[in-house]
């Protein structure tokens, strides 16, 4: 096992290294540059704008470019934000913690809410079936920005105490800062929990039509035995592999969520930088973001090997 | 003179309703098993005698709506319409089956032992430790090697013929008085086929049990059982002492059944 996780932690290593090089010619093979952005729509000299360039060093060729932002990374330099001329490391890494905590606040909840629903939808059928999956489509048609406007429209309107747009720091009020997250991370889940909740009904059904589930019950062993042991262990599998899916969906969804419920993590900080071209910024963003996702892979894989003893990675 | 049968079955008819159709599969058959009496069901897929084992056991498959009627009792208890809780104590405990396909049967993220325990622990209400000694030891009855250390290892870990084994295990566990077997070597390989009917043959001995062995195949039934039922398209259309089912069978789909064997003395011997 400590093998397999210190393999899997490598091979993080070439991938990263391949989404920096990505992101970074990316951003600069867009139109425009800091100078220009921040220069906005006053009227500079053209020497004024290489000036900015020459500082910044955007007058190199990209690859030169890249060696050296990649030399200070290897060091654990992330660079210095162009807008605030501060580390981005230090910009970064508290809006990080803001949106990881969303996101994990989110996760559970459509864990939970999702492998509920798909439980009940595959042993109970009938009506709580029709229910259940009637609502998943719905929700599945329903874009997870448009169902956050909503819930802000409609607590806005009706239950004005919520104070949907407070946010407060963890430290300085735990309770607060949770009950703050808990309508963000809701409109964050419902999609995401529509994914799980199908995928559990799928599995738990093909579960259940197993030799093995009949082999339970002719032991005479009771319903709960059967339904833990021999029906939700099985039905496990599948579902952690699109859970861990969806906790990727989850981290790219929660910038627009952020956005919609004024919370200071990483998506405001994303769209300003984009829009700045904060090129050390951007590129600081999308490296932290690809090692959480990889990281959540490597999870998946691990809780794999121990549901199920047949999966081996040797 | 006799003695009063383990398991009484009168008239016993199964239905299979799917929408507005429904299939009669058993057209009312009666039989009894005496204590300790092995009694075979011989006839091809289809006739009726796995749904008659599953009527038995109300177990049937998830989703398919089996009506079942006529009677059936266990030691003068009627089945038929017992509450689901008391058909659980009954199941396993005093009548337990094996099924048809070992590769299928038993639940791959569980370790062979704790799917042993788990029945021990339901029926005999075994502590943890003590449901583990028992568990090695019926690991051992059925002829698994190092069985204190193959308790641990999954299912993925064993092949056909050891898993029908360990199926095997799981169902004489609790002692029932009654096994069924559902064509329990026709999914395994011919030496493993005779290695599990032997297997069935000394348990039923050594344990006393009752057998009612459901075959299609006859060769599987010689020196097995005592009595036969021959069945068709859900009827039993012959019955007699297996002596005399082999030697001199009365109805013409028997003798066409009996044909269909392959037969060593045909080329060999002479």
């Amino acid at each position: 096992m400590i093998r397999l996780v210190a393999l899997r932690l490598a091979l993080m290593l070439p991938i990263l290294f391949g989404v920096s090089i990505v992101a970074f010619t990316l951003m600069r093979a867009l139109p425009g540059d800091f100078a220009q952005a921040s220069a906005g729509t006053t009227a500079i000299s053209a020497e004024a704008l290489e000036t900015i360039r020459r500082n910044l060093g955007l007058d190199r060729p990209v690859w030169q470019q890249y060696l050296g932002w990649l030399a200070h990374a290897l060091t654990g330099d992330l660079g210095t934000s162009f807008v605030t001329r501060r580390p981005v490391a230090g910009e970064l890494l508290p809006r990080l913690a803001v949106t990881g905590e969303l996101t994990l606040i989110a996760g559970l909840m459509a864990m939970i809410m999702g492998t509920a629903t798909g439980l009940a939808s595959a042993r109970l059928r009938g009506a709580t079936d029709w229910m259940v999956r009637g609502l998943n489509s719905l929700l599945l048609a329903v874009p997870n920005f448009v169902i956050a406007t909503l819930i802000v429209l409609l607590a806005g309107l009706y239950f004005p105490q919520l104070a949907i747009f407070n946010y407060v720091a963890f430290v300085a009020d735990p309770a607060g800062n949770i009950t703050g997250l808990l309508l963000p991370a809701l409109s964050l889940a419902l999609t995401v929990s529509v994914t799980i909740s199908e995928n559990t009904r799928a599995a738990v059904l093909e579960v259940a039509s197993q030799d093995y589930v009949m082999v339970a019950r002719a032991k005479g062993l009771r319903r709960r035995t059967i339904l833990v042991h021999y029906l939700v262990r099985n039905a496990l599998t599948p579902v952690v592999t699109v859970t861990g899916l969806q906790l990727a969906a989850l981290l790219g969804g929660s910038i627009l969520i952020e956005t919609i419920f004024t919370v200071p993590g990483m998506g405001q900080y994303l769209f300003d930088s984009v829009a700045n071209r904060d090129y050390p910024a951007i590129q600081a963003i999308v490296l932290l973001s690809a090692t959480i996702v990889l990281l959540v892979n490597v999870l998946v894989d691990i809780t794999y090997a121990r549901i199920d003893a047949r999966v081996s990675y040797e | 003179m006799t003695a009063p049968p383990l398991l009484q079955v009168r008239d016993l008819t199964a239905t299979f309703t799917r929408g507005s159709s429904a299939t009669r599969v058993v057209q009312g058959i009666s039989f009894d098993i005496a204590p300790g009496e092995a009694v075979g069901f011989v006839g091809e897929s289809g006739c009726g005698k796995s749904v008659t084992a599953r009527a038995i056991m109300r177990l049937a498959p998830e989703g398919t709506p089996l009506t079942v009627g006529g009677s059936i009792r266990y030691r003068g208890q009627e089945l038929t319409d017992l509450p689901e809780p008391a058909m659980r104590d009954i199941r396993g405990r005093r009548i337990a089956m094996v099924f048809q396909d070992p590769m299928s049967s038993l639940n791959p993220v569980m370790t062979i032992g704790a799917q042993i325990d788990d029945m021990l622990r339901r029926h005999g209400g075994l502590s943890r430790q003590a449901a583990r000694r028992r568990t090695i030891e019926l690991l051992g009855l059925v002829g698994i090697r190092d069985p204190a250390l193959r308790a641990d290892d999954h299912p993925h870990q064993f092949s056909g013929g050891m898993r029908q084994r360990v199926l095997i295990a799981i169902a004489v566990s609790c002692q029932p008085d009654l096994l069924i077997a559902d064509e329990p070597t026709t999914a395994l390989d011919v030496t493993v086929q005779a290695q599990i009917l032997r297997l069935l043959l000394r348990l039923r001995r050594e344990l006393g049990m009752a057998l009612m062995l459901i075959t299609h195949d006859f060769g599987v039934i010689a020196g097995m059982v005592e009595r036969v039922h021959v069945m068709r398209e859900g009827n039993i259309v012959e019955t007699g002492a297996t002596d005399t089912i082999f030697t001199a069978p009365t109805h013409p789909y028997t003798s066409a059944l009996l044909a269909a064997v392959p037969r060593l003395s045909e080329r060999g011997t002479a």
